[in-house]
């Protein structure tokens, strides 16, 4: 009996062993730091700490569902976010190490934040309870309110923590409150038990409240129109590192929680329903990319982008039949890979951190003005994500927007295709500016450049090895989409 | 399980990949010498490989292999493969493309020497090499396709590499846009067997063509005319056939290589790999063939009336593969493939001597201030005397012979008597400027000091590829038979009185046209002289020396009317149309941008109006 138990205790804790070794690492760098100060080696520390992690999430693999507790489930979704997740942070903890270099205050907590908030990004993927949900969303966000601001004597990266701060927790205020209504009415906050619940009381007005407010509390994590505001102001005063992670880890994390709760709540799509999700996904994608079109500013371009990448995504999650999953997957993966290359790129552009005239990072697209002529490698990258974020065939990208475009076609949703198609057409058109802007002749304006040892750092190796992913994976994608058929199915 | 002779045929077109990928990514750091040591040995290596495959391919009983590599995107039915197929057709042009282009290669890095951007040369051109071979490898369209604008955009790069001189950017545009041109009928044409049969692999869509279509029906003769639409684009043949001539304003190892013996073939592989479609569409096929007829002779003549010796080459291409589009159009595939292995071989030669020629005397390749160069160019007077008379098809000792012979047979064979006579008469055309050729090149007195300070080309990577190339385009390369019985259709076959009749009348022609020529160009040039003296004669010479006028025709039948819409269209209207989609969204961008305000309060507010509107949505609705 006692073996049983022992057993099931065992399964649980290699389940839930990556988040363990995560949640290590965070004390390990603590106490280094409390025993000496040194850059390098907390780097190290989390590089390595992350990498345990990721085998653990790799090894664990066979073990198939494991129910940890009744709020956390170990599935291999979970491990599919988790694995992006970890990848990303690694990814930021590379970009983070070259770019806080020249960083005067101290530069070891960074990564303290970090990895906190990649644990709370593995609690949300293997959330199935309202509060799992919620403390992993708040593990997520409280550090990067921190990260955003790490860099606090530059107006920008403060401006941008704050804002984040405040209107996260204004959205933080609707989550709870659509929670309670939510346990008002059914008594439970067990996603499973929710969605019976839906499904026999669809139509209780508490409920619905319940769900729309929580609804805004998860949009607004994911830039989702109207709740879209923060996004540009905030990734373009964070310093390098910490937009990436908010542009990458941290979305695929909501992003993935989200579309749990709408597996198990399966029985309460209605059409009106689907009606409201779809006109939001139109107007993300419209609102989106047609906010970026004279966008002077790279870092806010590409949080333009990344509110339109989500309305794409949002037509599968409207559809949610079909290739749905898979097609979730797979834009997750594309769009992590391309959007850690372009930020990558700008990281790599404003490393090492110097604060000059209120900007830290090289945001404005005119420091790229040039680029290729001066660090046409770098070029060659942020070409590709450019290609790949609009969806041009042989970038993973496309490989991406197709699965979307299918999806919605044989679900014979028009109204979604034709959005995404106006939407892509609008992008390509800003995405070729940037692209354009790198290869135009410098006119010797104010510029930023690469070190020139960038290629030798780790976060450079890192965005050459994204590019060439993105690049290998549009012409040869088989292995991410057997991967992600193996996830869904 | 990819075995052995799996990775061999994956690395032929590997090998020309990270040439161009080592090349592009060093961002001329690499030195000239390195450079071209790259970038010959990546075409070099193709070569072995391609050997290699060739004898297994042959061991193995000539059947043909396919090699699934991946999907490339999985959705429903849609499930395009990067697969590869070999047959006797694929390696043939497989063979002619790593075989062929490696001496061009290898003489281009003698040709190159010194120039700027040689990096970049190479780059494209084994960029260029990896595109022909996955279109000739490809086992679907999409492939092919692929391959198809590969070689296209390489083209248009290497056209256009002297870019410093705006000519050859517009030559560069030129070729690029009429090409592209066809390409839209072959995409349309690829729509519709997609449409119509359901898939783009080549074996399926030659399997079910017959079972869905019926023989001459309107489907099979429309898809049939759009993939020929593509096939003329790229193989410069009437009416799309006017860039060639000016894409000559590329290096002359591209024209050898591109403009002569791969890409601008690529046509009449294609029409010979979807033979099944066109067998079911006789009218069209028919049609190929009369396209190829006017071609030939159309270019023959307008190769009479040039004096710069690479147009003379760049007209004779377009009639060579005019006469591959004849055979093509009789239904005698094998021979159209035979003569274009064949033509690769000869014409190729024949561009690299006049690279020789150009190089050696200082970039000079007008005739008319050339001359008397036999005694000091000797190899490449011999690369010209052999490749012209390979040109000039004489008879017996010269490949290019045995290949034409096989066109004139299959068309007398089948019953087309004009497309013979015209074939016939090309023949003349073509011992007449071939001669005029030679004679004006090398003959006569030096008409320049460029012609006078000649300097022969000296070392092996001079001279191999021509000495090679001299050999093959000799009998001795007809006695390379390529294995195409399995893979094409057999072409008509004629016996009797009338073959024989027929092969003496070509060796006649050839010979005497020879003859005739050397008698008018040594002996009575007053002749010629007179002839040009008349007003009449001078008219014709223009418009044959413009090639019939098309660039006029063209200019007047659509640049200008294209002109006058937009001249009466100045206000333009449909623009200001479609400018309301630019416009519209610039409002747009204007309008939402005002929404940044960059104010926290009114984020904060916008979240609670948009969560007031989703509720009201949610409990109304």
């Amino acid at each position: 009996m006692s073996d049983v138990v022992n057993q099931g205790a065992m399964m649980a804790l290699l389940a839930i062993s990556p988040l363990i070794l995560v949640c290590l690492t965070v004390i390990v760098v603590m106490l280094s730091i409390a025993w000496k100060r040194n850059h390098t080696l907390s780097a190290i520390l989390t590089a390595v700490g992350l990498n345990a992690a990721l085998l653990a999430l790799l090894f664990g693999w066979t073990l198939g569902t494991v129910d940890v507790t009744s709020v956390l489930v170990v599935d291999d979704l979970s491990r599919f976010g988790g694995v992006l997740v970890l990848m990303s942070t690694l990814a930021c903890v590379t970009l983070a190490h070259h770019y806080l270099e020249g960083y005067e205050g101290p530069r070891d907590e960074f990564y303290l934040l970090l990895t906190s908030a990649a644990a709370g990004g593995l609690v949300l993927v293997s959330a199935r309870h309202m509060t799992t949900l919620f403390f992993g969303i708040e593990l997520l966000s409280m550090p990067l309110f921190g990260m955003l601001a790490y860099t606090f004597r530059d107006r920008g990266a403060l401006e941008s923590g704050i804002k984040y701060m405040v209107l996260s927790a204004a959205a933080t205020a609707f989550l709870l409150f659509g929670m309670a209504l939510l346990y008002a009415v059914t008594g439970t906050l067990d996603f499973a038990e929710l969605g019976a619940a839906l499904s026999t009381r669809g139509s209780d007005p508490w409920l619905l409240a319940g769900a729309g407010l929580l609804l805004v509390g998860l949009a607004f994590k994911l830039s989702i129109v109207p709740f879209h505001l923060w996004t540009p102001d905030v990734y373009q005063g964070g310093p390098g590192p910490a937009t990436t992670f908010l542009a990458t880890a941290s979305k695929v994390a909501v992003f993935l929680v989200l579309l749990r709760l709408f597996q198990s709540t399966l029985a309460f799509h209605e059409n009106w329903w689907h009606d409201l999700l779809g006109f939001i996904a139109v107007i993300t994608m419209l609102v989106g990319n047609l906010l970026a079109l004279t966008q002077n500013d790279l870092k806010r371009l590409l949080g333009y982008s990344s509110i339109a990448h989500f309305g794409y995504l949002l037509v599968a999650l409207v559809v949610n039949q079909g290739l749905a999953v898979e097609t979730v997957g797979i834009y997750l993966v594309t769009y992590v890979l391309t959007t850690l290359g372009a930020f990558g790129v700008v990281t790599l552009v404003s490393s090492p951190y110097v604060a000059t005239g209120g900007t830290a990072d090289a945001s404005p697209l005119h420091h790229y003005r040039g680029l290729f002529w001066r660090r046409p490698y770098l070029t060659a990258v942020m070409t590709v994500s450019m290609l790949s974020l609009a969806g041009i065939p042989f970038t993973a990208g496309f490989i991406g927007k197709f699965y979307i475009i299918a999806v919605g076609v044989e679900a014979h949703r028009w109204w979604l295709v034709g959005s995404v198609v106006v939407g892509s057409a609008i992008g390509l058109y800003y995405y070729l500016r940037v692209m354009v802007t790198l290869f135009l002749h410098e006119p010797g304006m104010q510029r930023r450049d690469a070190t020139h040892d960038w290629a030798e750092r780790a976060g450079g190796m890192v965005v050459l090895g994204v590019a060439t992913l993105v690049i290998l994976l549009g012409l040869y994608p088989t292995p991410m989409i057997n991967w992600v058929n193996w996830v869904a199915g | 399980m990819t075995t052995f002779h799996d990775v061999l045929l994956i690395l032929t077109f590997v090998f020309p990949l990270l040439g161009s990928l080592i090349l592009a990514l060093s961002f001329g750091r690499l030195s000239e010498r390195a450079s071209a040591t790259i970038g010959v040995a990546s075409i070099g290596l193709a070569a072995l490989c391609t050997l290699w495959v060739g004898i297994e391919f042959y061991d193995q009983g000539k059947s043909a292999q396919t090699l699934t590599l991946w999907h490339w995107v999985t959705v429903g039915d849609f499930r395009p493969t990067v697969g590869l197929m070999l047959d006797g057709l694929s390696l043939t042009l497989l063979g002619v493309i790593t075989g062929v282009g490696f001496f061009i290669h290898l003489f281009a890095a003698w040709y190159m020497r010194g120039e700027d951007g040689v990096t970049r040369f190479f780059c494209h051109m084994n960029l260029f090499v990896f595109s022909m071979i996955l279109l000739v490898l490809g086992d679907n369209l999409l492939l092919l396709y692929f391959g198809w604008e590969g070689v296209g955009l390489c083209s248009y790069l290497l056209i256009g590499y002297y870019y410093r001189t705006p000519a050859n950017g517009w030559a560069a545009f030129k070729a690029f846009i009429i090409t592209r041109t066809g390409d839209v009928f072959l995409a349309i044409g690829m729509f519709l067997l997609y449409d119509q049969l359901g898939s783009l692999n080549l074996q399926t869509l030659l399997a079910r063509a017959p079972e869905i279509w019926s023989q001459g029906g309107l489907m099979p003769q429309l898809t049939a005319l759009m993939l020929l639409g593509g096939a003329v684009g790229k193989s410069a043949q009437l009416p799309l056939h006017t860039w060639l001539a000016d894409a000559m304003a590329g290096p002359t190892p591209v024209s050898a290589l591109i403009h002569a013996a791969t890409m601008v073939t690529a046509g009449v592989y294609l029409i010979a790999r979807m033979n099944g479609i066109f067998l079911m569409a006789p009218d069209v096929l028919l049609l190929v063939g009369v396209v190829g007829a006017l071609t030939l002779l159309v270019a023959g003549f307008a190769a009479l009336a040039q004096t710069d010796i690479k147009r003379v080459l760049a007209y004779s291409t377009m009639s060579q593969i005019g006469y591959m589009f004849l055979a093509l159009g009789v239904g005698a595939f094998d021979a159209a493939i035979f003569h274009l292995m064949i033509h690769a071989f000869f014409k190729a030669l024949l561009f690299l001597s006049a690279g020789s020629v150009i190089i050696c005397t200082h970039h000079e390749q007008d005739m008319r201030r050339l001359g008397g160069l036999w005694r000091k160019l000797p190899l490449t007077y011999a690369g010209f005397i052999v490749g012209g008379a390979a040109l000039a098809a004489l008879p017996l000792v010269t490949a290019g012979f045995y290949s034409k012979d096989a066109i004139l047979v299959s068309a007398l064979a089948s019953g087309h008597g004009v497309l013979m006579l015209a074939g016939l008469f090309g023949a003349l055309l073509t011992s007449i400027y071939t001669v005029r050729l030679i004679l004006g090149t090398f003959h006569g007195k030096p008409k320049s000091d460029n012609a006078r300070s000649a300097h022969a080309g000296k070392g092996l990577v001079h001279g191999t590829p021509l000495v090679v190339l001299i050999v093959m385009s000799t009998a001795v390369g007809a006695q390379l038979t390529p294995p195409l019985d399995e893979v094409l259709p057999p072409g008509p076959v004629a016996e009797g009185m009338a073959v024989h009749i027929l092969e003496f009348t070509a060796m006649i022609v050839a010979v005497g046209g020879v003859l005739f020529a050397g008698w008018l160009f040594k002996r009575r040039r007053d002749l010629i002289r007179r002839g040009m003296a008349d007003p009449r004669g001078a008219r014709l010479w223009t418009f044959w020396h413009n090639a019939w006028g098309f660039d006029t025709l063209y200019d007047w039948l659509f640049v200008r009317p294209y002109q006058g819409v937009v001249r009466v269209n100045r206000g333009d209207w449909i623009n200001s149309l479609c400018n309301i989609l630019p416009w519209l969204a610039r409002a747009s961008h204007q309008g939402l941008r005002t929404t940044q305000t960059g104010l926290m309060r009114h984020y904060a507010v916008s979240m609670v109006l948009g969560a007031t509107l989703l509720l009201v949505f949610l409990l109304v609705g």
